[in-house]
């Protein structure tokens, strides 16, 4: 990407988290939520960060439903007035680019990023990279996560490309009801590596719609991941500011 | 030493070419061959930092070379007045911009060789002019082709230039 959007990026200081809002047009509530939070709760916020899954599905930037125009709208009229809106690809909505971002007025954060959250370095991720137990979904993700795989991906007609996701939709949904519990969340293991490897004391993440403060210690230091909830049932994001990180259901 | 002469006056620029040497002659490259002249400063956050070096006035981006690697484990700080490289999320992805500091920003120092922990490769700091570095910073900004925290007055870098 030769666009360089929002690099370095600032210290944030009052900010809004969420994730896995999973829009689509079949929950019009969750959506009618949404647009009422990007202009009441989430505007007085320094900026809002979605990271990811923002949609129950994105089959590329060209796919200009009403539906999907009048999300961009939404978030378009929130960046206007003056907040920032950085987002993160989730598994369901990675194919979201610069056509997107543009015209939103956002910023694609890649996953991980390390923020400076009120002098506190906080860690975010869209959370499916730390699934490491289910060894199906990470193959997966190494595929279609491939740029040259995307790009022949796009380079298909719309429809064909709505087909195939979901033909992938329908697949997974069965494999869901399959799968333990335990390999669909977190791997501990992966979680300690990854503060290992990004010494920050705060985690933030979603898709496992396990909407939880965590504690755990690594080479006797103490570290904090939150976990956001998703937006099935009603609207929730964390708010960040000088005070800490507390979780708000809409 | 570069002064970059601007729409609000001149900002003087001593490069540390001991600690970051291929960043400093990357730099120097782009001020000869004119690069930065009639650019904007198009990302202006008070309190943080004024970014420049990639859009013309009207916000359309310029090419540039080939990325440089990233030099940030000089011991040098991105404490306010120095000059540092903006890049993408890819530790070494640098080209033409640039960012002057205008606060002590301790989170962009570089703190591992990875790629969260790399930072931004400080190479220089403003000798002459922090009073001009002070007037950018307070600029009205707003969003702008799709960016965000752009000067809604143009600030222009006309010419800069190796003294």
């Amino acid at each position: 990407m030769n666009f360089m959007p929002g690099y370095p990026p600032p210290p944030h200081m009052h900010s809004i988290f969420v994730s896995d809002l999973h829009l689509c047009p079949s929950r019009p509530q969750i959506n009618r939520i949404f647009f009422d939070f990007l202009r009441g709760q989430a505007a007085s916020a320094q900026a809002l960060f979605i990271l990811g899954d923002l949609f129950e599905y994105w089959a590329g930037d060209d796919d200009d439903t009403p539906f999907n125009q009048s999300v961009v709208a939404a978030l378009r009229d929130y960046t206007s007035r003056g907040s920032a809106l950085y987002l993160m690809h989730g598994n369901r909505d990675f194919l979201i680019g610069e056509r997107f971002l543009e015209a939103t007025g956002s910023t694609l954060l890649p996953d991980p990023t390390t923020i400076d959250l009120n002098g506190v370095p906080t860690l975010l991720l869209h959370g499916d990279t730390l699934c490491t137990d289910d060894v199906k979904y990470m193959a997966f993700r190494a595929k279609v996560r491939d740029p040259a795989y995307q790009q022949q991906f796009l380079a298909q007609p719309l429809a064909t490309r709505k087909q195939i996701i979901a033909g992938l939709r329908a697949e997974n949904a069965g494999e869901k009801q399959q799968k333990s519990d335990a390999i669909m969340d977190v791997a501990t293991a992966t979680v300690e590596a990854a503060f290992r490897e990004n010494p920050c004391p705060r985690m933030i993440h979603g898709h496992t719609h396990r909407p939880a403060l965590h504690h755990h210690v690594v080479d006797g230091r103490g570290y904090e991941r939150w976990v956001l909830a998703d937006w099935y049932r009603t609207g929730s994001y964390l708010v960040c500011d000088a005070t800490g990180c507390r979780n708000v259901d809409l | 030493m570069v002064n970059l002469h601007t729409s609000h006056g001149v900002i003087s620029i001593e490069l540390d070419a001991a600690k970051a040497p291929v960043t400093s002659e990357n730099f120097l490259g782009y001020v000869k061959s004119g690069h930065y002249d009639n650019t904007v400063f198009h990302r202006v956050i008070d309190g943080f930092m004024i970014q420049g070096g990639g859009f013309e006035p009207g916000m359309s981006q310029k090419s540039t070379g080939t990325p440089i690697k990233n030099e940030a484990d000089n011991q040098l700080k991105n404490d306010r007045y120095t000059i540092a490289m903006a890049r993408t999320g890819d530790p070494h992805s640098a080209t033409a911009q640039f960012f002057i500091n205008v606060g002590d920003n301790d989170f962009l120092n570089y703190k591992s060789s990875t790629a969260q922990g790399w930072g931004y490769c400080v190479f220089g700091k403003v000798t002459a002019g922090t009073d001009i570095v002070d007037k950018i910073k307070g600029v009205k900004t707003g969003n702008r082709a799709g960016h965000q925290d752009v000067p809604v007055e143009d600030v222009v870098i006309t010419k800069a230039e190796i003294v």
